[in-house]
Protein backbone atom coordinates (compact mmCIF):
# COMPACT_ATOMS: atom_id res chain seq x y z
CA UNK A 1 0.00 0.00 0.00
CA UNK A 2 2.89 2.33 1.07
CA UNK A 3 4.58 1.48 -1.90
CA UNK A 4 1.66 2.02 -4.37
CA UNK A 5 1.37 5.63 -2.99
CA UNK A 6 4.82 6.64 -3.45
CA UNK A 7 4.62 5.54 -6.91
CA UNK A 8 1.01 7.42 -7.31
CA UNK A 9 2.78 10.35 -6.05
CA UNK A 10 6.08 10.16 -7.83
CA UNK A 11 4.36 10.08 -10.83
CA UNK A 12 2.08 12.86 -10.40
CA UNK A 13 5.21 14.47 -9.58
CA UNK A 14 6.40 13.69 -13.05
CA UNK A 15 3.31 15.10 -14.69
CA UNK A 16 4.11 18.25 -12.82
CA UNK A 17 7.77 18.39 -13.96
CA UNK A 18 7.18 17.59 -17.95
CA UNK A 19 6.33 20.40 -19.68
CA UNK A 20 2.57 20.77 -21.25
CA UNK A 21 3.71 20.44 -25.57
CA UNK A 22 1.11 22.81 -26.41
CA UNK A 23 2.01 25.19 -24.25
CA UNK A 24 5.55 25.01 -25.47
CA UNK A 25 4.39 25.28 -28.72
CA UNK A 26 2.70 28.93 -28.28
CA UNK A 27 5.86 29.68 -26.91
CA UNK A 28 7.94 28.70 -29.40
CA UNK A 29 5.63 31.27 -31.66
CA UNK A 30 5.55 34.05 -28.87
CA UNK A 31 9.78 33.67 -29.06
CA UNK A 32 9.72 34.20 -32.43
CA UNK A 33 7.15 37.09 -31.80
CA UNK A 34 8.10 39.28 -29.58
CA UNK A 35 12.03 38.34 -29.40
CA UNK A 36 13.28 38.91 -32.80
CA UNK A 37 12.84 42.39 -33.08
CA UNK A 38 15.73 43.63 -31.11
CA UNK A 39 17.96 40.97 -31.29
CA UNK A 40 18.70 37.18 -32.57
CA UNK A 41 17.68 34.31 -31.49
CA UNK A 42 21.05 33.03 -30.84
CA UNK A 43 21.98 34.78 -27.70
CA UNK A 44 18.88 33.45 -26.30
CA UNK A 45 19.52 29.63 -27.23
CA UNK A 46 23.15 30.13 -26.12
CA UNK A 47 22.06 30.19 -22.19
CA UNK A 48 20.99 27.97 -20.16
CA UNK A 49 19.01 28.96 -17.14
CA UNK A 50 16.50 27.60 -14.61
CA UNK A 51 12.85 28.82 -15.22
CA UNK A 52 13.16 31.38 -12.81
CA UNK A 53 16.32 33.32 -13.91
CA UNK A 54 14.60 32.98 -17.11
CA UNK A 55 11.53 34.56 -16.05
CA UNK A 56 13.99 37.19 -14.77
CA UNK A 57 15.39 37.64 -18.00
CA UNK A 58 11.40 38.59 -19.35
CA UNK A 59 11.13 41.19 -16.77
CA UNK A 60 14.42 43.04 -18.08
CA UNK A 61 12.98 42.87 -21.65
CA UNK A 62 9.54 43.66 -20.24
CA UNK A 63 11.56 46.94 -18.54
CA UNK A 64 13.14 48.08 -21.91
CA UNK A 65 9.54 47.71 -23.63
CA UNK A 66 8.84 44.21 -24.63
CA UNK A 67 5.78 43.43 -24.82
CA UNK A 68 5.24 39.50 -24.25
CA UNK A 69 1.34 38.05 -24.49
CA UNK A 70 1.62 34.98 -23.68
CA UNK A 71 4.41 35.16 -20.70
CA UNK A 72 3.84 32.11 -19.05
CA UNK A 73 4.16 29.91 -22.45
CA UNK A 74 7.14 31.56 -23.14
CA UNK A 75 8.91 31.30 -19.66
CA UNK A 76 7.46 27.04 -20.28
CA UNK A 77 9.42 27.12 -23.87
CA UNK A 78 12.77 28.54 -22.79
CA UNK A 79 12.81 26.51 -19.68
CA UNK A 80 11.99 23.08 -22.02
CA UNK A 81 14.83 23.76 -24.23
CA UNK A 82 17.12 26.09 -22.90
CA UNK A 83 16.68 24.71 -19.05
CA UNK A 84 19.69 24.84 -16.97
CA UNK A 85 20.13 21.19 -16.84
CA UNK A 86 20.56 20.65 -20.49
CA UNK A 87 23.91 20.50 -22.40
CA UNK A 88 25.93 23.87 -23.05
CA UNK A 89 25.78 25.02 -26.23
CA UNK A 90 28.30 23.56 -28.70
CA UNK A 91 30.22 26.65 -30.26
CA UNK A 92 28.76 27.65 -33.48
CA UNK A 93 31.22 29.46 -36.31
CA UNK A 94 30.60 32.60 -38.54
CA UNK A 95 31.21 32.05 -42.37
CA UNK A 96 34.36 33.70 -42.96
CA UNK A 97 33.52 37.48 -43.84
CA UNK A 98 37.28 38.78 -44.91
CA UNK A 99 36.63 39.19 -48.71
CA UNK A 100 33.83 41.23 -47.75
CA UNK A 101 34.29 44.95 -47.49
CA UNK A 102 33.76 45.86 -43.76
CA UNK B 1 20.18 59.61 -48.08
CA UNK B 2 19.46 56.32 -49.99
CA UNK B 3 19.68 53.23 -47.55
CA UNK B 4 23.10 51.60 -48.66
CA UNK B 5 23.70 47.79 -49.68
CA UNK B 6 24.66 47.20 -46.51
CA UNK B 7 21.55 48.66 -44.65
CA UNK B 8 19.23 46.90 -47.21
CA UNK B 9 20.75 43.77 -46.24
CA UNK B 10 20.52 43.73 -42.93
CA UNK B 11 16.90 44.84 -43.23
CA UNK B 12 16.84 41.85 -45.44
CA UNK B 13 18.39 39.51 -42.80
CA UNK B 14 15.83 41.23 -39.96
CA UNK B 15 12.89 40.65 -42.09
CA UNK B 16 14.20 36.87 -42.83
CA UNK B 17 14.55 36.32 -39.27
CA UNK B 18 10.82 37.59 -38.20
CA UNK B 19 9.74 35.42 -40.69
CA UNK B 20 11.28 32.20 -39.62
CA UNK B 21 9.20 30.68 -36.76
CA UNK B 22 11.97 28.61 -35.34
CA UNK B 23 14.23 31.80 -35.20
CA UNK B 24 18.00 30.81 -35.43
CA UNK B 25 19.79 31.12 -38.88
CA UNK B 26 22.10 28.50 -40.12
CA UNK B 27 24.83 30.48 -40.91
CA UNK B 28 25.73 33.96 -40.98
CA UNK B 29 28.83 35.79 -42.66
CA UNK B 30 29.97 39.33 -40.89
CA UNK B 31 31.93 41.46 -42.95
CA UNK B 32 35.45 41.85 -42.20
CA UNK B 33 35.71 39.35 -39.74
CA UNK B 34 37.04 35.48 -40.13
CA UNK B 35 35.15 32.55 -39.02
CA UNK B 36 34.18 33.37 -35.47
CA UNK B 37 32.45 32.01 -32.68
CA UNK B 38 28.91 33.33 -32.87
CA UNK B 39 26.74 34.38 -29.70
CA UNK B 40 24.61 36.97 -31.55
CA UNK B 41 24.39 38.47 -34.77
CA UNK B 42 21.79 41.04 -34.26
CA UNK B 43 23.73 43.12 -32.91
CA UNK B 44 27.18 41.19 -33.26
CA UNK B 45 28.46 39.33 -30.34
CA UNK B 46 31.58 37.27 -31.91
CA UNK B 47 34.30 35.53 -29.63
CA UNK B 48 37.93 34.66 -30.98
CA UNK B 49 38.20 30.99 -31.49
CA UNK B 50 41.08 30.58 -29.70
CA UNK B 51 43.12 29.04 -32.87
CA UNK B 52 43.86 32.78 -33.88
CA UNK B 53 45.81 33.95 -30.45
CA UNK B 54 49.69 33.16 -32.35
CA UNK B 55 50.81 36.47 -32.22
CA UNK B 56 51.25 39.82 -29.31
CA UNK B 57 48.72 42.06 -31.50
CA UNK B 58 45.89 40.32 -32.00
CA UNK B 59 44.59 40.93 -36.25
CA UNK B 60 41.75 43.10 -36.30
CA UNK B 61 39.44 40.72 -38.49
CA UNK B 62 39.98 38.26 -35.69
CA UNK B 63 39.08 40.59 -32.95
CA UNK B 64 36.01 39.69 -30.29
CA UNK B 65 33.40 42.08 -31.38
CA UNK B 66 30.78 42.82 -28.55
CA UNK B 67 27.57 45.24 -29.12
CA UNK B 68 25.06 46.35 -26.52
CA UNK B 69 22.95 47.35 -29.16
CA UNK B 70 23.13 48.11 -32.66
CA UNK B 71 25.78 49.95 -34.51
CA UNK B 72 24.78 53.42 -35.32
CA UNK B 73 24.72 53.86 -39.46
CA UNK B 74 28.20 53.86 -40.85
CA UNK B 75 30.14 57.29 -39.92
CA UNK B 76 31.48 59.60 -42.62
CA UNK B 77 34.78 60.82 -41.23
CA UNK B 78 34.55 63.78 -43.16
CA UNK B 79 30.56 64.72 -41.44
CA UNK B 80 31.98 63.15 -37.96
CA UNK B 81 31.67 65.30 -35.45
CA UNK B 82 32.95 65.01 -31.34
CA UNK B 83 31.16 67.25 -29.06
CA UNK B 84 33.12 68.50 -25.91
CA UNK B 85 30.60 69.96 -23.07
CA UNK B 86 29.21 69.92 -19.73
CA UNK B 87 31.33 71.11 -17.05
CA UNK B 88 33.84 73.13 -18.89
CA UNK B 89 34.55 76.62 -19.53
CA UNK B 90 34.38 76.70 -23.50
CA UNK B 91 32.38 74.17 -25.20
CA UNK B 92 33.74 73.35 -28.49
CA UNK B 93 32.93 70.50 -31.89
CA UNK B 94 35.54 69.03 -32.98
CA UNK B 95 36.29 67.48 -36.26
CA UNK B 96 38.40 63.77 -37.19
CA UNK B 97 40.89 66.35 -38.48
CA UNK B 98 40.70 68.68 -35.17
CA UNK B 99 41.80 65.07 -33.50
CA UNK B 100 44.21 63.83 -36.07
CA UNK B 101 46.32 67.78 -35.46
CA UNK B 102 46.47 66.56 -31.46
CA UNK B 103 49.66 64.75 -30.75
CA UNK B 104 49.32 61.02 -31.41
CA UNK B 105 49.77 58.70 -29.03
CA UNK B 106 50.36 54.77 -29.24
CA UNK B 107 49.02 53.06 -26.42
CA UNK B 108 49.52 48.82 -26.45
CA UNK B 109 46.48 47.59 -24.54
CA UNK B 110 44.75 44.41 -23.70
CA UNK B 111 41.02 44.73 -24.20
CA UNK B 112 38.76 42.44 -22.45
CA UNK B 113 35.37 41.49 -21.79
CA UNK B 114 33.97 41.71 -18.38
CA UNK B 115 31.77 38.46 -19.45
CA UNK B 116 34.81 36.54 -20.61
CA UNK B 117 34.81 33.19 -18.99
CA UNK B 118 30.65 33.69 -17.97
CA UNK B 119 30.00 30.27 -19.65
CA UNK B 120 32.47 28.24 -16.77
CA UNK B 121 31.01 29.71 -13.76
CA UNK B 122 28.14 27.24 -12.05
CA UNK B 123 25.51 27.98 -11.28
CA UNK B 124 25.00 29.36 -14.80
CA UNK B 125 24.29 32.90 -15.23
CA UNK B 126 22.34 34.74 -17.95
CA UNK B 127 24.59 36.72 -20.41
CA UNK B 128 26.96 35.62 -23.40
CA UNK B 129 27.92 32.73 -22.94
CA UNK B 130 31.75 33.92 -23.77
CA UNK B 131 34.22 30.56 -23.00
CA UNK B 132 38.16 32.31 -23.32
CA UNK B 133 38.68 34.30 -26.39
CA UNK B 134 35.79 37.70 -25.37
CA UNK B 135 39.72 39.07 -25.32
CA UNK B 136 42.27 40.62 -27.77
CA UNK B 137 45.57 42.55 -27.53
CA UNK B 138 45.80 45.98 -29.54
CA UNK B 139 47.86 48.73 -30.35
CA UNK B 140 45.77 51.67 -30.07
CA UNK B 141 46.49 55.47 -31.59
CA UNK B 142 45.11 58.84 -31.28
CA UNK B 143 45.21 62.06 -29.09
CA UNK B 144 45.21 61.42 -25.39
CA UNK B 145 41.66 62.50 -23.67
CA UNK B 146 43.60 64.58 -21.42
CA UNK B 147 44.43 66.95 -24.82
CA UNK B 148 41.05 66.97 -26.13
CA UNK B 149 39.24 68.21 -22.72
CA UNK B 150 42.10 70.95 -22.21
CA UNK B 151 40.44 72.41 -25.75
CA UNK B 152 37.10 72.60 -23.87
CA UNK B 153 38.83 73.81 -20.97
CA UNK B 154 37.38 71.20 -18.43
CA UNK B 155 36.14 71.96 -14.65
CA UNK B 156 38.53 71.23 -11.75
CA UNK B 157 35.74 70.51 -10.01
CA UNK B 158 34.58 67.57 -12.76
CA UNK B 159 35.77 64.64 -10.74
CA UNK B 160 34.01 62.09 -13.67
CA UNK B 161 34.01 61.83 -17.69
CA UNK B 162 30.56 60.82 -18.87
CA UNK B 163 31.59 59.02 -22.53
CA UNK B 164 28.51 58.39 -25.20
CA UNK B 165 28.75 57.10 -28.59
CA UNK B 166 26.67 57.38 -31.66
CA UNK B 167 25.12 53.69 -31.09
CA UNK B 168 21.48 54.49 -29.64
CA UNK B 169 18.86 51.67 -28.00
CA UNK B 170 16.31 49.81 -30.34
CA UNK B 171 12.69 50.06 -28.90
CA UNK B 172 13.15 51.06 -25.10
CA UNK B 173 16.09 49.34 -24.85
CA UNK B 174 18.91 52.16 -22.94
CA UNK B 175 21.61 54.31 -24.81
CA UNK B 176 25.01 52.73 -23.82
CA UNK B 177 27.02 56.11 -22.13
CA UNK B 178 29.31 55.47 -19.43
CA UNK B 179 31.52 57.43 -16.84
CA UNK B 180 34.87 57.15 -15.23
CA UNK B 181 36.42 59.11 -12.62
CA UNK B 182 38.81 62.37 -14.49
CA UNK B 183 41.50 60.91 -12.81
CA UNK B 184 41.80 57.94 -14.83
CA UNK B 185 40.57 60.09 -18.15
CA UNK B 186 43.52 62.18 -17.61
CA UNK B 187 45.70 59.39 -17.34
CA UNK B 188 48.23 59.93 -20.33
CA UNK B 189 47.60 56.50 -21.13
CA UNK B 190 44.24 57.12 -21.48
CA UNK B 191 43.77 58.02 -25.60
CA UNK B 192 40.52 58.76 -27.99
CA UNK B 193 42.18 55.70 -30.60
CA UNK B 194 41.54 56.84 -34.17
CA UNK B 195 43.80 53.60 -35.21
CA UNK B 196 43.78 49.49 -33.96
CA UNK B 197 47.35 47.63 -35.19
CA UNK B 198 47.85 50.60 -37.24
CA UNK B 199 44.96 50.95 -39.67
CA UNK B 200 42.21 53.05 -39.18
CA UNK B 201 39.23 52.04 -36.73
CA UNK B 202 36.51 49.32 -38.79
CA UNK B 203 33.37 50.35 -38.09
CA UNK B 204 32.26 47.59 -36.05
CA UNK B 205 34.87 48.57 -33.62
CA UNK B 206 33.90 51.92 -33.31
CA UNK B 207 35.34 54.27 -36.66
CA UNK B 208 36.27 56.70 -36.11
CA UNK B 209 36.98 57.23 -32.80
CA UNK B 210 37.16 54.59 -29.76
CA UNK B 211 37.82 55.67 -26.34
CA UNK B 212 41.00 53.50 -24.67
CA UNK B 213 41.28 53.04 -21.20
CA UNK B 214 43.65 50.47 -20.53
CA UNK B 215 43.76 47.96 -17.64
CA UNK B 216 40.10 49.18 -17.42
CA UNK B 217 37.15 46.62 -18.28
CA UNK B 218 36.12 46.54 -21.81
CA UNK B 219 32.51 48.08 -21.14
CA UNK B 220 34.53 51.78 -20.27
CA UNK B 221 36.20 51.04 -24.41
CA UNK B 222 32.91 53.27 -25.88
CA UNK B 223 33.05 53.01 -29.32
CA UNK B 224 31.61 55.72 -32.09
CA UNK B 225 32.46 58.01 -29.40
CA UNK B 226 30.31 61.62 -30.37
CA UNK B 227 30.51 63.15 -27.07
CA UNK B 228 32.65 64.14 -23.80
CA UNK B 229 31.27 65.45 -20.95
CA UNK B 230 33.04 66.34 -17.63
CA UNK B 231 30.36 66.14 -14.71
CA UNK B 232 30.43 66.43 -10.93
CA UNK B 233 28.67 63.04 -11.06
CA UNK B 234 28.87 59.65 -11.98
CA UNK B 235 26.34 58.93 -15.02
CA UNK B 236 23.55 56.80 -13.33
CA UNK B 237 22.38 54.91 -16.23
CA UNK B 238 21.76 51.28 -17.31
CA UNK B 239 25.27 50.73 -18.46
CA UNK B 240 26.97 52.24 -15.17
CA UNK B 241 24.25 50.99 -13.05
CA UNK B 242 23.23 48.07 -12.39
CA UNK B 243 25.36 46.95 -15.21
CA UNK B 244 28.58 46.36 -14.67
CA UNK B 245 28.73 46.44 -11.17
CA UNK B 246 30.66 43.43 -9.10
CA UNK B 247 30.00 42.15 -5.38
CA UNK B 248 32.53 44.38 -2.96
CA UNK B 249 32.35 41.43 -0.59
CA UNK B 250 31.90 37.79 -2.01
CA UNK B 251 28.56 36.23 -2.23
CA UNK B 252 27.70 32.59 -2.28
CA UNK B 253 27.51 30.92 -5.62
CA UNK B 254 23.77 31.17 -6.96
CA UNK B 255 23.39 33.72 -4.15
CA UNK B 256 21.97 37.57 -4.74
CA UNK B 257 23.89 40.39 -4.08
CA UNK B 258 21.72 43.68 -3.00
CA UNK B 259 22.38 47.07 -4.95
CA UNK B 260 23.75 48.77 -2.63
CA UNK B 261 26.55 46.04 -2.28
CA UNK B 262 27.83 46.00 -5.49
CA UNK B 263 30.42 48.81 -7.39
CA UNK B 264 31.57 49.61 -10.86
CA UNK B 265 34.05 47.17 -12.45
CA UNK B 266 37.28 49.33 -13.05
CA UNK B 267 40.65 47.59 -13.30
CA UNK B 268 40.61 44.06 -14.29
CA UNK B 269 42.01 41.47 -12.22
CA UNK B 270 45.37 38.47 -13.25
CA UNK B 271 44.39 35.79 -15.57
CA UNK B 272 46.09 33.83 -17.90
CA UNK B 273 44.79 31.32 -20.88
CA UNK B 274 46.16 28.33 -22.54
CA UNK B 275 45.85 28.61 -26.14
CA UNK B 276 47.63 25.52 -27.02
CA UNK B 277 47.20 22.76 -26.84
CA UNK B 278 43.30 22.70 -27.22
CA UNK B 279 41.11 21.01 -24.27
CA UNK B 280 40.87 17.77 -24.90
CA UNK B 281 43.20 16.90 -27.76
CA UNK B 282 45.16 14.52 -28.75
CA UNK B 283 48.92 14.79 -28.90
CA UNK B 284 51.51 12.04 -29.73
CA UNK B 285 53.64 11.17 -27.56
CA UNK B 286 56.97 13.72 -27.62
CA UNK B 287 58.08 16.96 -27.50
CA UNK B 288 55.56 19.48 -26.89
CA UNK B 289 55.29 23.24 -26.28
CA UNK B 290 52.44 24.43 -23.92
CA UNK B 291 51.88 28.53 -24.79
CA UNK B 292 49.36 31.00 -24.15
CA UNK B 293 49.43 35.00 -22.44
CA UNK B 294 48.44 36.50 -19.74
CA UNK B 295 47.40 39.95 -19.08
CA UNK B 296 46.50 41.86 -15.66
CA UNK B 297 44.39 45.11 -15.84
CA UNK B 298 46.39 47.99 -15.03
CA UNK B 299 49.24 45.65 -13.58
CA UNK B 300 52.29 44.01 -15.87
CA UNK B 301 52.67 40.29 -15.95
CA UNK B 302 55.23 39.41 -13.65
CA UNK B 303 55.37 34.91 -13.80
CA UNK B 304 53.23 32.70 -15.32
CA UNK B 305 53.48 28.88 -14.01
CA UNK B 306 52.39 25.74 -15.32
CA UNK B 307 51.53 22.54 -14.10
CA UNK B 308 51.13 19.25 -16.48
CA UNK B 309 50.30 17.35 -13.34
CA UNK B 310 46.89 18.65 -11.97
CA UNK B 311 48.40 21.08 -9.61
CA UNK B 312 51.17 18.96 -7.58
CA UNK B 313 54.11 20.16 -9.40
CA UNK B 314 54.69 23.90 -11.23
CA UNK B 315 57.09 25.54 -13.31
CA UNK B 316 58.32 28.77 -14.95
CA UNK B 317 56.99 29.39 -18.34
CA UNK B 318 58.86 31.57 -20.41
CA UNK B 319 57.61 35.41 -21.16
CA UNK B 320 58.00 37.21 -24.07
CA UNK B 321 60.56 39.73 -23.22
CA UNK B 322 58.28 43.26 -23.07
CA UNK B 323 57.11 43.85 -19.97
CA UNK B 324 53.86 46.48 -20.50
CA UNK B 325 51.39 47.25 -17.58
CA UNK B 326 47.80 47.28 -19.73
CA UNK B 327 49.46 44.90 -22.41
CA UNK B 328 49.47 41.22 -22.37
CA UNK B 329 52.64 38.92 -22.22
CA UNK B 330 52.49 35.59 -24.35
CA UNK B 331 54.33 32.73 -22.41
CA UNK B 332 55.72 28.90 -23.12
CA UNK B 333 57.02 26.03 -21.93
CA UNK B 334 58.44 23.09 -23.47
CA UNK B 335 57.23 20.02 -22.14
CA UNK B 336 57.91 16.33 -22.93
CA UNK B 337 55.06 13.84 -21.41
CA UNK B 338 57.32 10.72 -19.94
CA UNK B 339 54.59 8.39 -20.54
CA UNK B 340 51.15 8.17 -22.36
CA UNK B 341 48.08 8.82 -21.08
CA UNK B 342 45.54 11.71 -19.73
CA UNK B 343 46.80 15.34 -18.40
CA UNK B 344 45.39 17.94 -16.93
CA UNK B 345 47.60 21.33 -18.09
CA UNK B 346 47.00 24.38 -15.50
CA UNK B 347 48.28 27.60 -16.06
CA UNK B 348 48.39 30.57 -13.40
CA UNK B 349 49.49 34.30 -13.40
CA UNK B 350 51.25 36.28 -11.39
CA UNK B 351 50.99 40.24 -11.37
CA UNK B 352 53.78 43.36 -10.99
CA UNK B 353 51.28 44.27 -7.88
CA UNK B 354 51.74 40.58 -6.72
CA UNK B 355 47.87 39.34 -7.51
CA UNK B 356 47.69 35.51 -8.34
CA UNK B 357 45.25 33.82 -10.02
CA UNK B 358 42.84 32.15 -8.18
CA UNK B 359 42.07 28.28 -7.82
CA UNK B 360 38.33 28.90 -7.02
CA UNK B 361 36.33 32.04 -9.49
CA UNK B 362 34.41 34.62 -7.68
CA UNK B 363 30.83 33.26 -8.41
CA UNK B 364 28.45 36.63 -8.61
CA UNK B 365 25.28 36.94 -10.44
CA UNK B 366 26.11 38.89 -13.64
CA UNK B 367 29.26 36.03 -14.52
CA UNK B 368 31.51 39.13 -14.54
CA UNK B 369 35.58 39.04 -14.10
CA UNK B 370 36.19 35.21 -14.10
CA UNK B 371 39.67 34.82 -13.81
CA UNK B 372 40.05 30.95 -11.96
CA UNK B 373 43.47 29.25 -13.21
CA UNK B 374 43.23 28.03 -16.15
CA UNK B 375 43.29 24.47 -17.40
CA UNK B 376 43.14 22.00 -20.58
CA UNK B 377 42.80 18.45 -20.52
CA UNK B 378 44.94 16.44 -23.15
CA UNK B 379 44.98 12.75 -24.16
CA UNK B 380 48.45 11.70 -25.04
CA UNK B 381 49.35 8.09 -26.70
CA UNK B 382 52.10 6.74 -28.52
CA UNK B 383 53.01 6.80 -31.68
CA UNK B 384 51.79 3.65 -33.87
Amino acid sequence: MKGRLILIAGALAACALAADPALVARGEKEEARSCVACHSLRIVHSQRLSKAAWGRELDKMAGWGTKVDDRDALVEYLAANFGDDKPPQPAVLTQDGTQQKK
Amino acid sequence: MAPNRREIFAAFLAAAAARRLAGAEDEVTVAGKRSLIWHNDRPEDLETPLRYFDTWATPVDAFYVRQHIPRPAPIDGGAYRLVVNGLVSKPVTLTLADLQRLPQQTIPATLECAGNGRAFFRPQVPGIQWSRGAVGNAEWSGPRVADVLALAGADPAAAFLEIDGADTGVGGTPDFIRSMAMKKALDPSTVLALRMNGQPIPDIHGFPARLIVPGWCGSSFVKWVTRLSPAAARHNGFFMNPAYRFPKTAVPPGGAAAAADLEPIEGMPVKSTITVPEDQATLALGPQVIRGFAWAGEEAIERVEVSTDGGSRWSDAELSPQKLRFAWRLWQLRWQPANAGYYSILSRATDSAGRVQPVVPLWNPSGYLYNAIDRVGVKVEKKS
